[in-house]
């Protein structure tokens, strides 16, 4: 029960499930462990904003979601310039891509 | 050859449509395009079913008809033309509250929704 | 009275009868309208899924329409069928369980969510149109009748994309969708009419029967599969397909995923159960193989640097359909070869398979978990969104869900049809693999994302007022996760039960033709 058998291997959600309730009881193990010198509600529990002023609301302390790749998209500026490029959002061009696919699948079928 | 005039006309009627719907940057032209579209298609259905010297497909007082045309197709293009009826109907109505919304049916300028 | 007989017709009619009651429905009140709408979603459901197990337990069912005896397919004397024939195969009633399903978490879902608007009962009676759409899409045996009920569906998806008509984006999703949707549905009539022109048939057993290939058959087959692989969004005619999920109402958006699912049904079909070995040449499989990975890929990357958190689903969307494709393709591919069809030919159609339902179940949780969000913030845009999971635990813990199965994570069901593909690509070519492997990881980095900002994080005080949302869309999410959970625990029951008979008669070419034509092709 719970056990595939693909053809070069096999998958089993009983081993997986296992596995992570063996690595949750480790990892809150070691979390529980601490250390002897913390005391709760003191300034050690503060949020370090890098010296300044910690924002009170929660406003000011979130990554806001559209620069949580900036790296990522700026490493491959050519690439998603032209990708985002071709997203026009004009509807003919939409029915343009569909048009040339088409056409190019009919000539490759017909004529090679 | 002349018995395959209505699939010239197919052909030529479907590029029309085809490139009406490229070159113009009116929205309701392209409506008017992708019914031509659709006539063509429905064109297609129709002379796909023609016998030669075929009668009307009907047996009972339509007189003495030997050979007749295949009534399947004729059946396929009339739920054609509705639906295409019902297409071209909600097409125009979307138009109709793009222009109430965008102030224009220049299809460059439609695009708010891009990226 | 045998109900078995008489379950392909009933699946029809059950959605149909509902879509035309609503208005008298409404007339009695918002009660008896909501009762009405969900009472014909489960007993969709429940008619689903008993041909589901009458189709298991007899083989291939299927159902004449309009003749005396529902069972007489060749009439005395003729030799060919002559009506349209329902045909339900063990695949037809797989996928028609998998929309059923999502159709009644939509209908749960979408009492709470549209209660603030008005014109529901034409809500209640497009949404039961497309649903009945969509599954005489999957059980049809006729061309030209997928044909009329692709246009029912798409129709009902035009009216329900611009429900919201005081919003300008919905009506410009809306309208590029029904401009490419038409144009597609007249290359697929045109691609009927071929094929009816040369073989007098509209029957997809009959023209299986009689096929040869030839010029007409090809030009068929180019223009079916160019225009089911833009229903499906497959790259790049998939535009239109992140617009139309973000703008339309979350239960339709719920159903619209079955509905693609649809058309990924009747490619399957025309490329196996029509066309099958006769295909010929590999240039088809190749081409779907191609739309696979660059829907799979480009699909991802337009994703990851979304911030609109419907439209970012839908590309992900985008995406998972090209794993779909990837997993078809390399089955047709091998179609012909017996010994590369028991080694990963089968178990890559059986992968693709079993990974559209479980795409249809999770992504379907995804989009009613972001509509949701919506309901309870009034926001869609990831910028302004943060600590949600303290104000509504059950929507997050649903959403972390439906996003490890989306990721491929361990030991959720997305990882068990993603391994199937992975394995029988890479014995086609190693980079179709790396492709599909690279993209699951780009999969798991965009989700982060998403469940992090709009979850996880400090609390903000424009959201102090937000509370969980009602019990009703509740219960809509909760259908989809019991099915998700149950995918998860039980693989090996799911995929000898689900997805290996729909496998087998997908590429059981002959049987599907023999049911109709009564044995010997």
């Amino acid at each position: 029960m719970g056990k595939v058998f693909t053809g070069f291997g096999y998958w089993d959600v009983g081993a997986w499930i296992i596995f992570f309730v063996v690595a949750a009881f480790y990892v809150l193990w070691l979390r529980y462990q601490g250390r002897s010198d913390y005391k709760k509600g003191t300034e050690q529990d503060e949020i370090y904003w890098s010296g300044n002023e910690t924002p009170e609301d929660g406003d000011g302390l979130t990554v806001p979601a559209s620069s949580a790749y900036w790296g990522f998209r700026k490493a491959l500026e050519p690439f998603y310039d032209r990708l985002v490029g071709m997203h026009t959002g004009i509807a003919t061009d939409i029915l343009g891509f569909y048009i040339l696919v088409t056409a190019f699948m009919a000539a490759i079928i017909l004529f090679v | 050859m002349i018995g395959n005039a209505p699939f010239f006309t197919v052909g030529i009627l479907f590029m029309m449509g085809l490139v009406g719907i490229f070159m113009t940057r009116n929205l309701i032209k392209i409506a008017i395009a992708v019914s031509i579209l659709g006539s063509s298609v429905n064109l297609f259905l129709v002379s796909l079913g023609y016998r030669e010297g075929g009668s009307v497909p009907i047996h009972f007082l339509a007189g003495d008809g030997e050979i007749m045309v295949l009534p399947t197709p004729q059946a396929m293009t009339l739920t054609a033309i509705v639906i295409a009826l019902a297409v071209t109907a909600l097409l125009l109505s979307l138009i109709m509250l793009v222009w109430r919304h965008y102030g224009t049916i220049d299809v460059d300028e439609v695009r708010r929704l891009r990226g | 009275m045998n109900w078995n007989e008489h379950l392909p017709a009933l699946l029809l009619a059950l959605p149909l009868l509902g879509a035309f009651l609503a208005p008298l429905c409404s007339l009695g009140g918002k009660t008896l309208r909501n009762a009405m709408l969900v009472a014909v979603s489960f007993f969709t459901l429940l008619v689903a899924f008993f041909l589901w197990r009458t189709v298991l337990a007899d083989g291939i069912q299927y159902y004449v329409m309009g003749g005396e005896n529902s069972r007489l397919a060749l009439p005395s004397g003729m030799a060919i069928p002559i009506r349209i024939i329902l045909e339900v195969d063990a695949l037809s009633a797989f996928m028609a369980l998998c929309g059923a399903i999502a159709s009644f978490a939509g209908a749960l879902f979408s009492l709470n969510y549209m209660s603030r608007f008005t014109g529901l009962s034409r809500f209640a009676s497009l949404y039961l149109l497309l649903t009945a759409g969509m599954l005489g899409m999957m059980i049809t045996g006729d061309i030209f009748n997928f044909f009329v009920f692709i246009e029912v569906s798409s129709i009902a998806s035009f009216g329900l994309i611009a429900f919201w008509r005081d919003r300008p984006a919905a009506v410009e999703a809306s309208f590029k969708y029904a401009l490419i949707s038409q144009v597609g549905s007249m290359l697929i009539l045109v691609a009927a009419g071929c094929l009816y022109g040369k073989y007098n048939m509209l029957n997809m057993a009959a023209i299986g029967s009689a096929l040869k290939m030839g010029a007409m058959e090809k030009v068929a087959l180019v223009f079916l599969v160019g225009s089911l692989a833009m229903k499906c969004g497959a790259f790049p005619m998939h535009m239109w397909l992140p617009d139309g999920y973000a703008e339309a109402p979350t239960g339709v958006t719920c159903l619209l995923v079955a509905v693609s699912q649809a058309s990924l049904y009747g490619l399957a079909r025309v490329c196996f159960s029509v066309y099958g070995i006769a295909i010929g040449s590999a240039f088809i499989p190749w081409m779907i193989i191609v739309f696979g990975l660059a829907s799979m890929f480009f699909g991802v990357a337009m994703a990851v640097v979304q911030h609109d958190m419907k439209r970012l689903i839908g590309y992900h969307s985008v995406s998972q359909v090209g794993y779909m494709l990837l997993g078809l393709g390399v089955g047709l591919l091998v179609l012909g070869d017996p010994r590369a069809m028991a080694e990963f030919g089968f178990t890559a159609i059986t992968g693709g398979l079993f990974h559209a339902f479980n795409y249809t179940m999770y992504k379907a949780l995804l989009f009613l978990a972001a509509g949701a969000v919506y309901y309870a913030t009034g926001k869609r845009d990831l910028n302004d969104m943060g600590g949600l999971a303290r104000r509504m635990p059950y929507t997050a813990v649903m959403f972390l869900i439906a996003s490890a199965a989306i990721s491929g994570l361990p030991p959720f069901n997305g990882f068990v049809s993603k391994l199937f593909i992975y394995e029988s690509s890479f014995a086609v070519h190693p980079f179709l693999a790396v492709v599909a492997l690279v993209t699951s990881v780009l999969t798991l980095a965009s989700f982060v994302k998403v469940f992090q900002t709009a979850f996880l994080g400090p609390e903000k005080s424009v959201f102090a007022g937000v509370r969980e949302v009602p019990p009703a869309m509740l219960a809509g999410m909760a259908v989809l996760t019991v099915v998700v959970l149950g995918l998860t625990l039980f693989p090996s029951w799911s995929i000898a039960n689900l997805a290996e008979p729909a496998a087998r008669a997908l590429v059981d070419q002959s049987g599907y033709i023999g049911a109709i034509m009564g044995g010997g092709m």
